[in-house]
């Protein structure tokens, strides 16, 4: 083991190797920036390239991709509040106030430091405990997940920054929209009135664009912030005091994102909602969360990003993708002829662990290329308000096209902008309605098959052998209603 | 001047105009002058997307054009399908899509669309074969075993499958249907869940394609009861029709449909050029690779298969949903 593997990390320190991961991250930064491309699609159209190079260039290639792209998300999350993904949703939150603030750099570097620094760490923990990680994936079914994605929900609930009972009916909306379409499970039609367009239900990036990016764009437009300074307004980059600062909350975040990345099926929309959770409520002053506070873009972007590392484990052990990038992954695997398995390790132990290896160079890299780029991705806000305004609504609606060519999704931006504009007017917050609305169908997925597996008794099923799931079940509404009382439950400091 | 410079600039755009639509006519007979769309109903990093991403890349050395593709994933393959009904039926636009949706929604739902009526079939590329299997440590050691178990007591053994209506799901209600018994049908979402599942412990018996299967077995995970067809794949597992389960079931037959009412010779270039592509050294390389196979089949020759599935898929849903 010790053997292949320092084998295996003599193989990946090849000049050709890192000249290709830098060529796949600024690729995948790029389109990640781009709203409407998403990095699976890069993934999937560069995959062809990965067949035709040696396997330690061409997989961390690709790797290369996917971990630019997810970075290159919270770009349009933090300059003008339009996160592509859901994974970038938290990061905006602060991200944009503190673009508001003529923070911007320091959002950038900060989201670039900590998506490293999780990702880093989340790496060599999956390298050191990959047989233990494949056998906790395990311990995960249905019944399991649906436990776990209810709790996030309710936590959610509970931190969000708006009043819980405002939150919560937000979330319920966002999981009522969830159900018009098809179900997933029984193949029936909800909420569609006859029309096909709403066949395949709500489509995600209009709705992100609509709610997060619209409103704001109103906002500068109503209140004709054209005698703004925005020239001035890049700010300092990030300083080391407040990295430090933000250390624990980093760390704290890596351990969250970690751990939601063995549960098969979470991801990392999840990952950073609850590393943000989890800081608001660590968080002396929970209040400045939600209002520009740098620690808000460190914890989500450490947790999301260290969400990596375990789902390789079902890919690379099992040889099971467990979603489409690990999908996209396998496929080039097994192009290289190396058929991820039980047998992987054994045969090509070297191989992977130099994979795995430059898993982490790229990390590196990355935050050497994200360094010398933020400057430029920064400069965007000085572009002046009467131009940049246009340029936002012109990208929103570009970028909601572009996704799946489709009319009718400009419609719908066009009415989830509207809703924003309301909402916010209403102070109600849209998040956990998109959060209600991402993870809303994985519930009720999950709901389905816990019924179907119970044969009908899903009390029964879960008393006699589902107790893990049960517990999180019973212990959930008591952590929601801690949380809450911690942080509205007393006077805030005035 | 300006007046007459502009008279010129007009008179030499117009002359332009003629020569170009002169020499472009003859060209339009011959297809294909612009880049093909290929549409896949589906989602990124599943079969059929790695399957195009090797055709694509093959292809234009034999059709002379590049081949484009489409995700339109949605309403579980509708929107996509939908999308080349309703576009010019020119040989631009393809779809690249499998049998359960292509035949068997249509008895499940009401369709903007009508699969037989609405396509014609350009090429088969390939096709995967369904395998039964179990976890190592299962008792059941043959395929009997586990149907004698299953007849005995129905609906105790749990079926994990990778969605409803989808291409395990279908099969295995033709088994229980053929062989007369009972599992407890749950759905996961996709192949590589289903198989967590089986290996978890959380069903006890599931179905998989050869492409995930190989290293599995090799590793003593699971064990494989029977495979789809009349040929054994593995030396010492019964094929399906050994076991009593005969005709086209079990198969996902990748294949490649125009709108109908492409003209002809559109048709004969692309069938052409799918044929000339299935002979290719790299391209029998790269799908080699991927665990898939090269089974190539003309357009008349999947179109008697699409007719057949139709009648046998009418008859399943009515069976299942009558219940």
């Amino acid at each position: 083991m010790i053997e292949q593997f320092t084998q295996g990390f003599a193989m990946a320190m090849r000049l050709d190797t890192m000249a290709m991961v830098s060529v796949g991250l600024f690729a995948g930064m790029l389109v990640g920036s781009l709203p409407g491309f998403t990095t699976l699609m890069a993934m999937a159209i560069l995959l062809p390239i990965s067949f035709f190079l040696d396997p330690i260039v061409g997989i961390p290639f690709l790797l290369g991709i996917y971990k630019g792209g997810i970075f290159g998300g919270s770009v349009p999350a933090i300059l003008i509040s339009m996160p592509g993904t859901g994974a970038a949703v938290a990061t905006s939150r602060d991200g944009y106030k503190l673009t508001q603030k003529g923070q911007s750099r320091k959002a950038l570097d900060m989201a670039l430091y900590s998506s490293a620094f999780g990702d880093t760490c989340s790496d060599i923990f999956t390298i050191v405990m990959m047989f233990p990680i494949a056998y906790l994936v395990m311990q995960f079914g249905p019944p399991e997940l649906f436990a776990v994605l209810l709790m996030s929900l309710v936590i959610i609930a509970a931190t969000s920054a708006a009043n819980p009972l405002k939150s919560l009916i937000m979330m319920m909306l966002g999981l009522w929209l969830s159900f018009i379409g098809t179900d997933p499970l029984g193949g029936v039609e909800r909420f569609t009135f006859g029309l096909f367009d709403l066949k395949s239900g709500i489509p995600l990036l209009p709705m992100l664009i609509g709610v997060f990016a619209l409103p704001e764009v109103a906002n500068v437009v109503i209140k004709n912030e054209k005698s703004r300074q925005l020239a001035a307004l890049v700010g300092e980059r990030l300083t080391r005091v407040e990295f430090r600062r933000c250390l624990p909350t980093i760390c704290r975040s890596t351990v969250i994102g970690t751990g939601i990345g063995i549960v098969p099926g979470l991801g990392q929309i999840v990952a950073a909602m609850m590393g943000y959770s989890a800081a608001k409520n660590a968080s002396k002053h929970p209040e400045t969360f939600g209002e520009g506070e740098i620690e808000g873009v460190a914890a989500a972007e450490a947790a999301n990003n260290a969400v990596n590392g375990p789902t390789m484990v079902p890919l690379l052990t099992l040889g099971i993708p467990g979603d489409n990038v690990t999908a996209i992954l396998l496929g080039a695997f097994v192009a290289q002829g190396l058929r991820p398995g039980p047998q992987l390790f054994e045969e090509q132990g070297a191989t992977v662990f130099a994979i795995l290896v430059a898993m982490v160079i790229a990390n590196l890299l990355f935050v050497a290329i994200g360094y010398l780029s933020i400057p430029f991705f920064a400069r965007l806000v000085t572009i002046k308000t009467s131009i940049l305004i246009p340029l936002v609504i012109m990208f929103a609606f570009a970028g909601t096209y572009v996704f799946r060519s489709d009319s009718t999704d400009l419609l719908i931006l066009v009415a989830f902008g509207i809703f924003g504009i309301i909402a916010k007017a209403a102070r109600f917050d849209v998040m956990p309605m998109v959060m209600g609305f991402i993870l809303g169908p994985s519930m009720e997925y999950a709901f389905g098959q816990t019924v179907a597996m119970s044969s009908g008794n899903p009390l029964g099923f879960f008393l006699s052998e589902r107790t893990g799931a049960l517990v999180v079940l019973l212990v959930t509404p008591i952590i929601g209603f801690i949380l809450w009382r911690r942080l509205y439950g007393r006077p805030l400091p005035t | 001047m300006l007046r007459n410079f502009t008279r010129k600039a007009l008179a030499s755009l117009a002359i332009t105009g003629a020569a170009l639509t002169a020499t472009m006519s003859p060209a339009l007979a011959e297809y294909p002058e612009k880049p093909v769309t290929m549409v896949i109903p589906l989602g990124a990093g599943g079969s059929h997307d790695l399957n195009a991403r090797i055709i694509t890349s093959i292809i234009p050395s034999y059709l002379g054009q590049a081949m484009i593709v489409r995700l339109t994933p949605g309403a579980g393959g509708q929107k996509g399908t939908q999308e080349v009904a309703n576009s010019a039926a020119d040989g631009y636009t393809l779809l690249f899509t499998h049998n359960y949706i292509d035949m068997l929604q249509q008895y499940v739902e009401n369709l903007p669309y009508q699969p037989l009526e609405d396509f014609v079939p350009v090429a088969r590329v390939n096709y995967a074969p369904a395998s039964i299997i179990v976890r190592a440590d299962s008792p059941f050691q043959t395929f009997e075993e586990l149907v004698a178990f299953a007849k005995e007591n129905p609906g105790e053994l749990q079926l994990g499958h990778s969605g409803n209506w989808g291409a395990f799901f279908v099969p295995a209600a033709q088994i229980m249907k053929k062989l007369d018994f009972v599992m407890n049908m749950v759905p996961y979402q996709g192949g590589g869940p289903a198989m967590q599942a089986l290996l978890a412990g959380d069903s006890d018996m599931s179905l998989a394609f050869p492409s995930a299967l190989g290293e599995l077995v090799e590793a003593g995970k699971i064990r494989v009861l029977a495979t789809a067809g009349e040929e054994r794949i593995f030396e010492d597992v019964p094929s399906f029709t050994e076991v009593g389960i005969d005709g086209d079931i079990g198969f996902m037959h990748r294949f490649v449909l125009a709108p109908a009412g492409t003209p002809q010779e559109a048709l004969d270039e692309l069938e052409a050029a799918f044929a000339q592509m299935s002979e290719d050294e790299t391209f029998k390389k790269l799908m080699d690779r991927l665990g898939e196979s090269v089974d190539p089949m003309t357009g008349a020759e999947y179109q008697a298969l699409r007719e057949g599935q139709a009648v046998a898929y009418d008859e399943l849903v009515k069976d299942l949903t009558s219940q």
